[in-house]
C-alpha cells in the first residue's frame, strides 16, 4: 500500500481542522508498520482514510493518493470500498463499540463474521471456532452468551481483535489494539498478531502509543507529528540511531523509567499547535530548543540517510556534522 | 514525598460486588480489603476484566455492594442514604476510563466540566461558574476554542482531559482514577500524570490509580495492590512489589511488559499461556492455579488467605508461609 500526499480535513460548525497536511507512507507485504505520535496528530484519520471510512459530511480527503495493491482508494466506488473492506483490509478500532453491536451477543457477533468469510462451514464447526478464538484472547467461553455493556473495557476490545483477526485480511489497521490490556494479554494477542502475519502474510499498521510494544513488534516505525510523518526507519534506525527528529527525542524522554525512581516526568513542553491553522514552516517549532528563524519560514525537507528519513532543518546538506 | 503520619482517609473492608447472571453469580469483586490513608496513593492494576472498574465504581457507589463495609473517615458509606450520599459526591470523584463512553455528546465541553458544579451546587453563580469552568480548562491544558464544542469532536486525549476537568470541579479530596492516562500518547501521559501529582500535593488529594501500565503504577503510586479476577493477590509498598514480586501472577506481570529497547536481553520472555477461569460462580481455591507455572494440588483444595509476610507485604499464595 502507498499512500502520497494525503491531506485530510474535518468541516465542523466552529472550525475547519487539518487532520492530516501531506502525509507519504508506503507499508510492504507481509511488514508490521508503527505508527506512533501524540494524541490528535491524525493517526486514526489516517486508517479512516485508507478505509474511507472519516464521517461523511465532516471529513474529507482534500487531496493525495492512497493505493493498494495500484489500485486507487480514494476514487474507488463504494459497493467496491464494501468489498476491499470485506476482504482486504480490515480494522481494529480505537474504541470497541464502534464496532460491536450492543443488542447482539458477543459469541453471535463473531460468529456472523465468520459466517461471512468462510460461506460453506456448519453452524457447528462455527459453533467451535468462536469458543477457540475466545480462548485464544482469553476470555472463557461460558461468556459468550453475554452482551458488550457486560464485558469489561479489555474484554470488549478482545473481541474485537479477535473479529478482527478472523477476517484473515491481508492489511490489518490496529489503532491502539492493546492499551486497554493488561500485559500478560497484550503479550498473547501480539504474539497471535505474529503468527497471523507469519502464516498469512499480512500486512499490519499498528497505531499505538506504547515504544515498548513498537519495539517487540514493529519492523518499521513511522513517527507523526500535526499530520505528517517526521521520522520514519526501520525499528533499528529508530531505536538505536544516532540522529534523531527533537520529537522523537521528546517522545522517548517522557517514558516513565522502570529501572529508576523519578519524581517527576520530563514531557515535551508546550502542546501541539492547533489544527485548525494552517503552518507555515516546521509544526514543532515551538516546542523545539534547535528552532531557528529558519525553522519557522520554511517546512523542513526530508533527510534521507539509508532507511531512515528525519523531517528536520537540522538534518541534510551537510548539517548533520552538527547534532 | 507525601506526610507519613496520616490516618486513612478510606477503608474498605471485605467488599464484595456480585453481578448477577443468566448461568449465576458473577464474582466481579470477591472479598477486597486495603486501606489508604489522607494524600497517598493506592495504584490498583490487574488482568483486563478482573474487576478493578467495578471496585471503583463500588467505591463511590455509582453500583451497589453486594457486602462489605466502605469506612470513609470513620462512617460507613454503604450506610448512607440516597441524600447523605449525594452530600459525599461533591468529595469524591471519578475518572473514568473510557474518554469515549463516559462523555454525554449532547452536552458541551463546558456543560460537561460544570455539570457537577450544578448538581453540588458548589458554585451557584453564572460567571462564578464560567470562570471555574475557565481555569479548570487551563488546569488541564485544553484550549479555549473547545469551550463549546461536543466531545465527539477532540481526540482521545483532549477529551481525556476533559474527564480530569470535570473531576476536579467539585474540588474533591478523593478521585478514583479509572485508567486516566491509558489513552494518552507518553508525552500527554507525562504531563497528566505530574498535573496529577502536582494536584496531589497542592490540594492533598488521595488517588486511587487504576491502571494496567506497571511503568506508570509504579510512578504514581505508595502503595500497590495487584487483582486477579475480582480478588486482590498481593499488596505491597510500590518499591518492595516491583524489587521482590511475590504471587506469580505478579511475577508473570513484571515479566510481560514490552521494553522499548531492541537488545536480545530485552526481548519478551515466553509469556504465560492457559484459560482465564470464568468468574461466574467459581470454585474455591487459587483462581491462577489454571496458567500458574507452580500450581500444585493445595493450590485448588480450599481458599488462599491474603498473608502478611512482613512489613506490609501481603501475598495471597501457598508458596509462602501462614
Ligand atoms: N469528527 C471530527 N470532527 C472534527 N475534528 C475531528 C474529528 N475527528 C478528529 N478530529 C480532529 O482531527 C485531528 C486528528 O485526530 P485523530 O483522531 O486522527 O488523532 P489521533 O492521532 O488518532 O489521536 P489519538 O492518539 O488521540 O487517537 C484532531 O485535532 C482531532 O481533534
Ligand atoms: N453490568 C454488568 N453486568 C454483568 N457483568 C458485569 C457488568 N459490569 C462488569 N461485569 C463483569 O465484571 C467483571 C469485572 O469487570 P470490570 O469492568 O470491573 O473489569 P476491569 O478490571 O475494570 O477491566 P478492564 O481493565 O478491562 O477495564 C468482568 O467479568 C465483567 O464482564
Ligand atoms: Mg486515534
Ligand atoms: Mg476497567
Amino acid at each position: 500500500m502507498e499512500i502520497k500526499d494525503l491531506h485530510v480535513k474535518y468541516k465542523t460548525d466552529e472550525a475547519e481542522v487539518f487532520a492530516v497536511n501531506g502525509l507519504d507512507l508506503t507499508v510492504r507485504e507481509g511488514e508490521t508498520l508503527g505508527l506512533v505520535g501524540e494524541t490528535g496528530a491524525g493517526k486514526t484519520t489516517t486508517a479512516l482514510s485508507i478505509l474511507r471510512l472519516l464521517p461523511s459530511k465532516v471529513g474529507e480527503i482534500t487531496q493525495g493518493s492512497i493505493r493498494l495493491d495500484g489500485k486507487e482508494l480514494t476514487k474507488a466506488s463504494e459497493p467496491e470500498m464494501r468489498r476491499i473492506r470485506g476482504a482486504d483490509v480490515s480494522m481494529i478500532f480505537q474504541d470497541p463499540m464502534t464496532s460491536l453491536n450492543p443488542v447482539i451477543r458477543v459469541g453471535d457477533q463473531i460468529a456472523e463474521v465468520l459466517e461471512l468469510h468462510s460461506k460453506k462451514t456448519s453452524r457447528a464447526e462455527i459453533d467451535k471456532r468462536v469458543d477457540e478464538i475466545l480462548k485464544m484472547v482469553g476470555i472463557s467461553k461460558d461468556r459468550k452468551h453475554d452482551f458488550p455493556h457486560q464485558f469489561s473495557g479489555g474484554m470488549k476490545q478482545r473481541v474485537v481483535i479477535a473479529i478482527g483477526l478472523a477476517c484473515k485480511p491481508r492489511l490489518l489497521l490496529a489503532d491502539e489494539p492493546t492499551t486497554a490490556l493488561d500485559v500478560t494479554i497484550q503479550a498473547q494477542v501480539l504474539e497471535m498478531m505474529k503468527e497471523l502475519k507469519e502464516k498469512l502474510n499480512t500486512a499490519m499498521i499498528l497505531i499505538t502509543h506504547d515504544l515498548g510494544v513498537v519495539a517487540q513488534t514493529c519492523d518499521r516505525v513511522a513517527i507523526m507529528y500535526a499530520g505528517r510523518i517526521i521520522e520514519i526507519g526501520m525499528a533499528k534506525d529508530i531505536f538505536e540511531g544516532k540522529n534523531h527528529h527533537p520529537y522523537t527525542v521528546g517522545l522517548f524522554g517522557s517514558i516513565p523509567d522502570l529501572t529508576r525512581e523519578t519524581r517527576r516526568l520530563n514531557p515535551i513542553p508546550g502542546m501541539m499547535p492547533d489544527p485548525t491553522e494552517k503552518i507555515t514552516g516546521c509544526a514543532f517549532a515551538d516546542r523545539c530548543q534547535f528552532c531557528t528563524d529558519r525553522c519557522r519560514q520554511q517546512e523542513p525537507e526530508e533527510y534521507w540517510e539509508g532507511s531512515h528519513m528525519i523531517r528536520c532543518g537540522r538534518f541534510g546538506q551537510g548539517k548533520e556534522a552538527e547534532a | 514525598m507525601s506526610p507519613t503520619d496520616s490516618v486513612p482517609l478510606i477503608q474498605v473492608k471485605n467488599l464484595k460486588k456480585y453481578f448477577r447472571t443468566p448461568k449465576g453469580p458473577l464474582h466481579a469483586v470477591d472479598d477486597v480489603t486495603f486501606m489508604i490513608k489522607e494524600g497517598r496513593t493506592l495504584g490498583v492494576v490487574g488482568e483486563s476484566g478482573c474487576g478493578k472498574s467495578t471496585l471503583g465504581r463500588t467505591i463511590l457507589r455509582l453500583l451497589e455492594a453486594t457486602s462489605g463495609e466502605l469506612i470513609y473517615r470513620g462512617e460507613d458509606l454503604l450506610k448512607y442514604n440516597k441524600h447523605q450520599m449525594k452530600e459525599m459526591r461533591k468529595r469524591m470523584q471519578i475518572i473514568f476510563q473510557d474518554p469515549y463512553a463516559s462523555l454525554n455528546p449532547r452536552m458541551t465541553v463546558s456543560e460537561i466540566i460544570a455539570e457537577l458544579i450544578k448538581v453540588c451546587k458548589t458554585l451557584t453563580d453564572k460567571h462564578a461558574i464560567q470562570e471555574k469552568v475557565r481555569d479548570l480548562m487551563d488546569t488541564v491544558g485544553l484550549a479555549q476554542r473547545f469551550v463549546n464544542t461536543y466531545p465527539h469532536e477532540p481526540d482521545g486525549g483532549r477529551r481525556q482531559r476533559i474527564g480530569v476537568a470535570r473531576a476536579l470541579a467539585t474540588d474533591p479530596e478523593f478521585i478514583v482514577c479509572d485508567e486516566p492516562v491509558s489513552a494518552l500518547d507518553v508525552s500527554i501521559q507525562a504531563q497528566i500524570l505530574n498535573l496529577m501529582m502536582d494536584l496531589q500535593e497542592e490540594r492533598k488529594l488521595t488517588y486511587m490509580f487504576i491502571t494496567h501500565d506497571l511503568s506508570v503504577v509504579k510512578h504514581i503510586s505508595d502503595d500497590i495492590a495487584v487483582m486477579y479476577l475480582g480478588q486482590c493477590v498481593e499488596k505491597a509498598p510500590s518499591r518492595e512489589l516491583f524489587r521482590n514480586p511475590k504471587h506469580p501472577y505478579t511475577q508473570a506481570l513484571l515479566d510481560a511488559i514490552p521494553l522499548p529497547s531492541l537488545r536480545e536481553e530485552d526481548k519478551l520472555k515466553k509469556v504465560i499461556k492457559g484459560e482465564v477461569t470464568s468468574p461466574i460462580n467459581p470454585k474455591p481455591g487459587c483462581r491462577f492455579a489454571a496458567r500458574c507455572p507452580y500450581a500444585a494440588p493445595e493450590c485448588t483444595a480450599q481458599n488462599i488467605p491474603l498473608r502478611d509476610q512482613g512489613d506490609g507485604h501481603c501475598v495471597a499464595c501457598v508458596r509462602y508461609p501462614a
